[in-house]
């Protein structure tokens, strides 16, 4: 999976929600799920999914309990749970949901486990996106650890100033504007040095760019998009005549 | 004061490494609020910082990118990406316009942007979730409406509204804040009146 072209799983993020909205049957949004699990476990990266998974989850099972017990339109009861009754309507209806939240993660962490964000953006500059809103990409992830250490230095800071940050509420939210402003304004007035830095080197050229990798080559690329378009074309086909 | 039309796509390079900064802002408001155990997101200062600067294409950019960038951590957040589009180009419109010039209009402001977020989760947390949000309070709301009134839509909108409103509001009020105290050699960065003064 790791040397598979980012374009076509991007296609495939595509592919994983289109068929169920093509085919709404449960057994159809079942193969979906189950065909990106196998893809995720081919890739051997199941183990960095179950964070995701067991947050998505968590809150899938707040929506089965409030759908099952509170649904309009709930009627066939189907057992007590306390005072409270639940019922097949609403255990339906979530059931939905829980299939429809469930492909849509796994299709995208499927792209995002296995690529890099720098290769995905390499890809999409190389197809025609624009070269400087892809530096602004690729230099958020250069920004962001340095923030954290920027906070981490001010927070220290702050506390052995004698700030709380632990207690009451109130004591809480005033803790937040001497954490966040520093580091906000202090990250800003660096904004201008770096445009400037850039300016130096050339960043509003109009000459085309070049890179700094050569192409990589994926194999099959064309095979998976051409199976995939030939699926969905299928699907509608299916839809449309059956 | 004479600017370039807010809708401008000629972007500074300053306009551009703003957008960086604004989702690492959103980032450490988020980790800050989650630290201090505040129930609100806090997630959102620096797009609204963005579009103070930047104008409203500069805030929807940052808004976008913000939410694509989220969704690698967080498949979830790909879906609110329109939702922070929108807070973007509502905030940049609204601060061109010079309706956040004061902290009684950013008052207003805020609960504006707050009503505008809400109206356009509501149909994503619908489709989604099943009009759930994910956050606590809003959701026990939700549990108790729904109980009530038999409309999801009426319970998912005042799940959003209890959360978005007072969020909102605060990022505002938060992002004024900053924004007065910038100094003026960055603020004026941004100002794209391109008018050079020379001292000769």
């Amino acid at each position: 999976m790791h040397n598979i072209d980012p374009i076509s799983k991007l296609y495939y993020i595509l592919f994983a929600i289109i068929i169920p909205i093509i085919l709404p049957s449960f057994i159809v949004s079942v193969i979906c799920v189950a065909l990106s699990v196998l893809l995720l476990l081919a890739a051997k990266v199941i183990r960095k999914t179950l964070p995701v998974y067991s947050f998505v989850f968590l809150v899938l099972i707040t929506v089965i309990v409030i759908q099952g017990l509170f649904r309009p339109g709930n009627e066939t009861i189907l057992f007590h749970l306390g005072p409270f009754a639940m019922h097949k309507e609403g255990l339906l209806f979530a059931l939905t949901i829980v299939l429809r939240v469930t492909n849509i993660v796994s299709a995208f962490m499927l792209l995002v486990l296995t690529t890099k964000p720098s290769d995905l953006v390499e890809s999409l500059v190389r197809r025609g996106m624009s070269p400087r809103i892809g530096y602004v990409i690729v230099s958020v992830f250069q920004i962001i650890p340095e923030m954290m250490s920027t906070m981490s230095t001010i927070m220290d800071a702050q506390r052995s100033r004698g700030m709380e940050t632990e207690g009451k509420l109130l004591v809480r939210m005033k803790a937040f504007i001497p954490l966040l402003a520093p580091v906000v304004l202090g990250s800003l007035i660096n904004t201008k040095e770096r445009a400037m830095a850039l300016e130096v080197r050339g960043f509003n050229s109009r000459n085309p760019k070049t890179y700094l990798n050569e192409e990589k080559t994926y194999s099959y690329s064309k095979w998976i998009q051409v199976a995939m378009l030939l699926v969905t074309i299928f699907a509608v086909a299916w839809r449309v005549f059956l | 004061m004479n600017k370039q039309s807010m809708w401008s796509w000629h972007f500074s390079t300053a306009a551009l490494v703003l957008i960086p900064v604004a989702v690492g802002i959103n980032y450490i408001g988020k980790l800050i609020a989650g630290m201090l155990k505040l129930p609100l997101w806090l997630d959102s200062i620096g797009t609204v910082l963005a579009a103070m600067l930047g104008g409203p294409i500069v805030g929807a950019l940052a808004g976008a990118i913000n939410n694509i960038i989220y969704g690698f951590t967080d498949p979830i957040s790909f879906v609110y990406a329109i939702t922070s589009v929108v807070i973007g180009l509502v905030v940049g419109i609204l601060f061109y316009k010079g309706y956040i010039s004061s902290w009684g209009k950013a008052v207003v402001a805020g609960l504006i942007i707050g009503l505008v977020a809400t109206v356009i989760s509501t149909p994503l947390n619908i489709g989604f979730w099943g009009g759930q949000t994910g956050n606590i309070w809003g959701d026990a709301l939700f549990a108790v409406v729904l109980a009530n009134t038999e409309s999801t839509w009426l319970a998912s909108l005042l799940d959003e509204l209890v959360v978005d409103v007072p969020d909102k509001l605060l990022v505002v009020l938060i992002s004024y804040g900053i924004f007065k105290g910038l100094p003026q050699n960055v603020v004026q960065l941004y100002n794209n009146n391109d008018k050079v003064e020379t001292l000769d």
